[in-house]
């Protein structure tokens, strides 16, 4: 079937799917993998199990019912309970059930519109069509029936080998209700490399570099020495420490050898070094881009020679 | 001199915008909480500003920025801010009435084919075990599960089986039955029928033909014995609305099967998605028939024993579900 091997759209990161809400913005949401959801999912289960139980337990206490009903009256509840669970928390919580809140996943509307109640019930309904009827089969197995066992078997390596096929790793009932599930966002704002290091004067006079010194590499190289500088606040022993100092002498040597840097830099100031060099290369980058000159990497140069060869 | 006047254009851009995203950032967090109809109105107001504001200020850092912090912070906020934006904002009152009044009977009306076809294959099945039945009795024992029959077969005396349709010392309390009931074998047959649609029509179909023919084997054993009418009867009551339950659940596996198998000009999933929207309501049209049912078993079947009352009953009901399908949510002229 088609949708089973729908090709990514170029230039996406794997694992990400991209929305595009009204304002015309695309937005890019990492699809929550099946371990997680499985996860949510159990916590989902325990959760009714647990209400139903207590339920039944207050009605077997206030003795209504014979106990001879009491199972067909526990099974009753447990279906009574799950489905409306799941649509409800899900409409509520705009997309989250307890477990899915816990773990921190979300259903989203695949067309960037808002999550509709018909689609909620439809993914909800098909889970017990696709998780639970196979599952309490495989639960009440004997062994005196091999063709139920096999069915089942059959059935459950269907189910689960659809979302891990599936692109945005949809369940069958995703695909119909045309949802997937995400994971949270998390914001969290950085300090600004360049701010931080701007209040220093003397850093900057220091260390300055020419316009031909800084067309060497492109934005891949500039955010990879950010994360570089970043690491920084978070070291705990020394063994680390060591390792990261050899390290950051290994990237300075590297850059002023690329760059052709003459000026001398103490080993002291390799820091400061590579933030000035952050700084500088940054601004020019940035300002290359605002041309219209986006250099993704490295190899900018060699691209634009076989364009246009001068 | 000031402190803006050095920084680089990306870092102007930020310290420009900062406050505005912290202030975003607190107002969806509220929103995630406490949903929007918790909050004022200035602050709802800010918060669609706002978010506006950000997806336009992401737009502008994905073409002038290469501060990756920045850009990760902003996606994400951004994000954030628009699902609690555009989250559902119907309630669930609402949603039930307009269920009942409107979306149901229409569905029901929309995918009438599907649902024909459902009762086809059921009556097909019904037709063809009579006759198979009385061509050889021992077809009986092919068909039907012992533990369905409950003991009666063409072995049992007219006595016993007049003895079940006319139970004169209900044992069950209401209750009990009503849930032994819900989970006997037509209710499971009917998410059976549902659930292989989707997958494709033929399980469904089939498992629809071969309940037919239980039906079928079982009138006819009862007819030999000239209780006919008897089983009419006993069956009505809830059978009316129990066995149109599982046709229409059938009918609405069918549908979602039809869309995978003939997709016509769209894609499968996008047939599969536009199908999904009727037959998941016919889903629900029968789990409310099967509950209904269940009760009508549960209460109905042990406390009224005149066969005419049955009758009466179990088509009279028949009758209201099919009006509510026929006359409910259509539009005023």
């Amino acid at each position: 079937m088609r949708f089973w091997f729908k090709k990514r759209p170029k230039g996406e990161r794997p694992g990400f799917d991209e929305v595009l809400p009204p304002e015309g913005v695309p937005l890019y949401f990492e699809i929550a993998t099946f371990g997680v959801r499985f996860g949510a999912q159990l916590i989902d289960i325990l959760i009714t199990t647990l209400a139903a139980l207590a339920l039944v337990l207050l009605l077997s206490a206030m003795g209504l019912s014979a106990p001879g009903f009491m199972m067909a009256i526990a099974s009753m509840l447990f279906f009574l309970i799950r489905i409306p669970y799941y649509v409800v928390t899900e409409l509520l919580w705009n997309g989250q059930t307890l477990g899915k809140r816990m773990v921190k996943i979300k259903v989203i509307a695949a067309d960037s519109g808002s999550l509709t109640a018909q689609s909620l019930v439809v993914r909800n309904l098909m889970k017990e069509a696709e998780i639970f009827l196979p599952g309490t089969l495989l639960l009440s197995l004997d062994s005196g029936s091999p063709m139920w066992s096999l069915i089942s078997l059959a059935w459950i390596t269907g189910v689960i080998a659809v979302p891990l096929i599936n692109r945005r790793s949809q369940r069958l009932g995703d695909i119909i209700a045309g949802t997937f599930v995400i994971h949270l966002p998390k914001p969290m704002l950085l300090k600004d490399l360049a701010l931080s290091s701007n209040t220093n004067r003397e850093v900057k006079a220091k260390f300055t570099f020419l316009a031909h010194q800084l067309d060497h590499y492109g934005a891949f190289e500039l955010q990879t020495l950010e994360d570089l500088l970043r690491a920084d606040a978070n070291v705990y022993n020394s063994a680390t420490a060591m390792r990261r100092k050899e390290t950051i002498d290994a990237v300075v040597k590297q850059i002023r050898k690329k760059i052709d840097f003459a000026d001398k830099v103490n080993p002291s100031e390799n820091i400061e070094f590579l933030q000035s060099f952050y700084n500088a290369q940054r601004a020019y980058l940035e300002q290359r881009q605002l041309f219209g000159d986006k250099r993704a990497n490295k190899k900018h140069k060699d691209e634009k020679d076989t364009q246009t060869p001068d | 001199m000031s402190d803006q006047g050095n920084l680089m254009r990306s870092a102007r851009f930020r310290a420009e915008r900062e406050t505005d995203w912290r202030k975003l950032e607190a107002l969806t967090a509220k929103a995630e909480k406490q949903g929007l109809a918790g909050m004022t109105f200035a602050e709802a107001r800010d918060l669609a500003s706002l978010y506006r504001r950000s997806t336009n200020a992401l737009s502008i850092a994905r073409q002038i920025s290469l501060d990756r912090a920045l850009l990760r912070y902003l996606e994400a906020l951004t994000s954030r801010a628009y699902l609690s934006v555009y989250a559902p904002q119907e309630r669930l009152g609402g949603l039930l009435r307009r269920f009942f009044a409107q979306s149901a009977p229409q569905a029901m009306r929309r995918s009438w084919v599907y649902i024909l076809i459902g009762f086809l294959c059921m009556a097909l099945g019904a037709v063809a075990g009579y006759f198979l039945y009385f061509e050889n009795a021992s077809w009986y024992h092919v068909f039907m599960p012992p533990e369905l029959a409950g003991g009666r077969g063409p072995d049992s005396t007219t006595g016993q089986l007049r003895s079940v349709i006319y139970d004169s010392d209900p044992d069950a309390s209401g209750l009990g039955a009503f849930a032994t009931y819900l989970f006997s074998h037509n209710t499971r047959v009917a998410i059976f029928v549902f659930g292989l649609g989707a997958f494709l029509c033929v399980p469904a179909i089939l498992l629809t033909f071969y309940n037919g023919l239980l039906l079928g084997a079982f009138y006819a054993l009862h007819v030999e014995r000239g209780l006919g009418f008897d089983l009419a009867g006993w069956l009505s009551i809830h059978g009316v609305t129990e066995l149109s339950a599982i046709c229409i659940a059938c009918g609405g596996g069918v549908q979602l099967g039809a869309a995978v198998l003939f997709p016509g000009q769209r894609s499968r999933t996008d047939a599969l998605r536009d199908a999904g929207k009727d037959a998941v309501k016919l889903a629900l049209v029968a789990a409310i028939m099967l509950v209904a049912a269940a009760l009508l078993e549960g209460f109905g079947r042990q406390l009224i024993q005149d066969r005419t009352a049955r009758l009466v009953i179990g088509w009279g009901i028949g009758g209201l579900w099919l009006a509510w399908f026929v006359f409910a949510g259509r539009k005023r002229s």
